[in-house]
């Protein structure tokens, strides 16, 4: 049905998708429950810049990446630390992007899980004989569990349909950095609409399902993290 | 084992500062009313909540200025006003989590299921729970791993009346193995559990002592209650069948009170008479249709309240309290030292 390239980015894309899910729930378990549990000053300044990419044109994001992560950019030192001259242009590049990208699809529904857990919960906890990393493991990550999978669900499938950061920082090298959505693009650039329509179908029927799993789920358990 | 505090802490513009030594036996309640800080203290004591000072139990310092145990660290249990059951549990695995963090003794979990009755509840979750059923299991939970005081915020407050007295005597009945500090502003619950009782006001502990002591003493903010009531110790004695009353021994003085069933001779009670249910004369009527009408000694006399006075009078060798009017207490000419008779309209089983 698809063709090598496309299969081979589609690959690319769910690796991509896979990766900065991953990091994005070890990076916003802390990041949420501290937004959640702490009043500090500054922080709906904070919170403001997390939930950036929400409403900001991806091409900005991408742009400012572009630049950053270029050999001459701020962010030129994170290259040595994967071996690399440039960040720009590679996998590594795509992963960091999308995981500024996608860091309020997952903050937002842990943030909200955690808000939803009753103080008096931990301090009974902690009389029961639980320290507070045993508090976190035994009590409060069963009790998020529809928060995490919330987060998880929203932050794969936003990375799947992620398109405008990729086209400015991807470079579009197939196996590499080449991820459906920017395939599906060039080939309605080419005119090849045979096999845009089969790679957004798949693309569409992929997103659907992912989001219908998640609503299905949440119906059945009500009280939910709810979506940003 | 005694709980010694000396502690400070401030919230916002309230200062709570308590100096206080808990009885190693029994039920101490810290009473005061709301806002009176009780459940700053507790959660204090508890660890919950930071403060300054110094808390000790038995031969183990919880804080000082240089240390501070945490809650986990310290040997205790504790209840709060909702039941607070861990709600991605069942019954079972909330008391699995404490007993396998508290080292439970072996077949102490049985027992404490039995001893609350929740035995049909522990494959159930939480979710399903009465309010009655969920603070029973609380209280297991609480029971475990042998705590060695029990710490309990106004646990009642949620509950029914039914529901009250179960856990009350559930209450009473764990209190006879392990210290217990209660907070409550219920003169009833007082009554029935205080063995001590620490009187709480804004911040600070302003009276100390036995129970029965602090209900009758004069000067006390108990005694100025409108529900003023006095506690007397005594022993079952005999049984009036034919008249469906039960005779109490009160040191040389006998009381007769209905009950439904007979008690068992010889165990001890607690009795409560409210200041407004006694009445006194000078000499002993013989036409009065009142059970209880005994002889008894002005201690004091303290005008409460417009028109009002409040009597503390010795009863063989206790105390209790009569209310009646400043009238009343001038035309009987009234003094500390003379022989009066209580006629003490109701008194009650606690």
């Amino acid at each position: 049905m698809l063709s090598e390239g496309d299969w081979l980015a589609l690959g690319v894309s769910i690796q991509l998708a896979l990766l900065t899910t991953v990091i994005l729930m070890v990076l916003c378990t802390p990041l949420a429950w501290w937004l959640a549990r702490r009043r500090l000053p500054g922080q709906a300044l904070l919170e403001a810049m997390l939930a950036l990419p929400l409403v900001l044109p991806p091409s900005v994001l991408g742009f400012y990446l572009l630049i950053g992560l270029g050999p001459n950019g701020p962010g030129g030192w994170l290259a040595e630390v994967f071996a690399q001259r440039s960040l720009a242009f590679t996998f590594t590049g795509l992963v960091i992007g999308s995981v500024l990208y996608s860091l309020p699809f997952v903050l937002q529904p842990l943030k909200n899980a955690f808000s939803a857990i009753d103080s008096q919960q931990l301090d009974m906890a902690a009389v029961a004989g639980a320290r507070p990393r045993d508090r976190f493991f035994s009590l409060v990550l069963p009790q998020c569990r529809e928060g995490y999978a919330s987060a998880a669900i929203l932050g794969f499938a936003h990375t799947l349909g992620e398109f405008g950061v990729v086209l400015m920082i991807g470079g579009s090298l197939s196996g590499e950095t080449r991820v459906a959505s920017v395939a599906l693009y060039e080939h309605v650039e080419a005119g090849d609409y045979v096999s845009a329509h089969r790679l957004a179908a798949v693309l569409l029927g992929l997103s659907l399902l992912l989001l219908w799993g998640l609503f299905r789920w949440q119906r059945r358990r009500p009280n939910l993290g709810a979506m940003p | 084992m005694s709980l010694e505090l000396s502690v400070q802490g401030q919230r916002g513009s309230f200062r709570l500062q308590v100096e206080a030594t808990l009885q190693p036996r029994g039920v101490t309640v810290l009473f005061g009313p709301s806002g009176a800080g009780k459940s700053s203290l507790l959660r204090m004591v508890a660890g919950l909540d930071h403060c300054d000072g110094v808390i000790s139990f038995a031969d183990q310092t919880w804080l000082s200025a240089e240390m501070e145990l945490a809650p986990w660290q310290r040997p205790i249990g504790m209840l709060f006003q909702q039941p607070t059951l861990f709600r991605h549990l069942t019954v079972q695995g909330n008391l699995d989590y404490v007993a396998r963090r508290r080292q439970s003794p072996v077949g102490q979990q049985a027992q404490v299921i039995e001893q609350t009755g929740i035995g049909p509840l522990l494959a159930r979750r939480v979710e399903g729970l009465s309010g009655g059923e969920s603070q029973r299991v609380a209280l297991a939970r609480a029971l475990l791993g042998a705590p060695q005081l029990l710490l309990l915020d106004e646990p009642l407050s949620a509950l029914d009346e039914a529901h009250k007295r179960e856990l009350l005597d559930l209450i009473a009945l764990a209190a006879r193995s392990v210290p217990v500090l209660y907070v409550t502003h219920n003169m009833d619950e007082l009554l029935r559990l205080a063995d001590q009782v620490w009187l709480m006001e804004r911040g600070r502990i302003i009276a100390q002592g036995p129970a029965s002591q602090e209900l009758s003493r004069l000067d006390g903010s108990l005694a100025q209650r409108a529900d003023a009531t006095a506690l007397l110790a005594g022993l079952v004695a005999d049984y009036a069948r034919e008249d469906h009353l039960q005779g109490i021994t009160v040191g040389d003085a006998t009381l007769w009170l209905p009950v439904e069933q007979q008690l068992v001779a010889g165990e001890s009670v607690r009795l409560r008479i409210a200041a407004r249910d006694v009445s006194l004369c000078l000499s002993a009527p013989d036409d009065s249709s009142i059970l209880n009408i005994l002889p008894a000694r002005v201690v004091g006399l303290r005008e409460v309240g417009p028109g009002q006075c409040l009597v503390q009078l010795a009863l063989a060798g206790q105390c209790i309290l009569a209310r009646i009017s400043g009238r009343s207490a001038r035309q009987l000419s009234l003094f500390p030292g003379a022989d009066v008779y209580a006629q003490i309209k109701a008194v009650a089983l606690v």
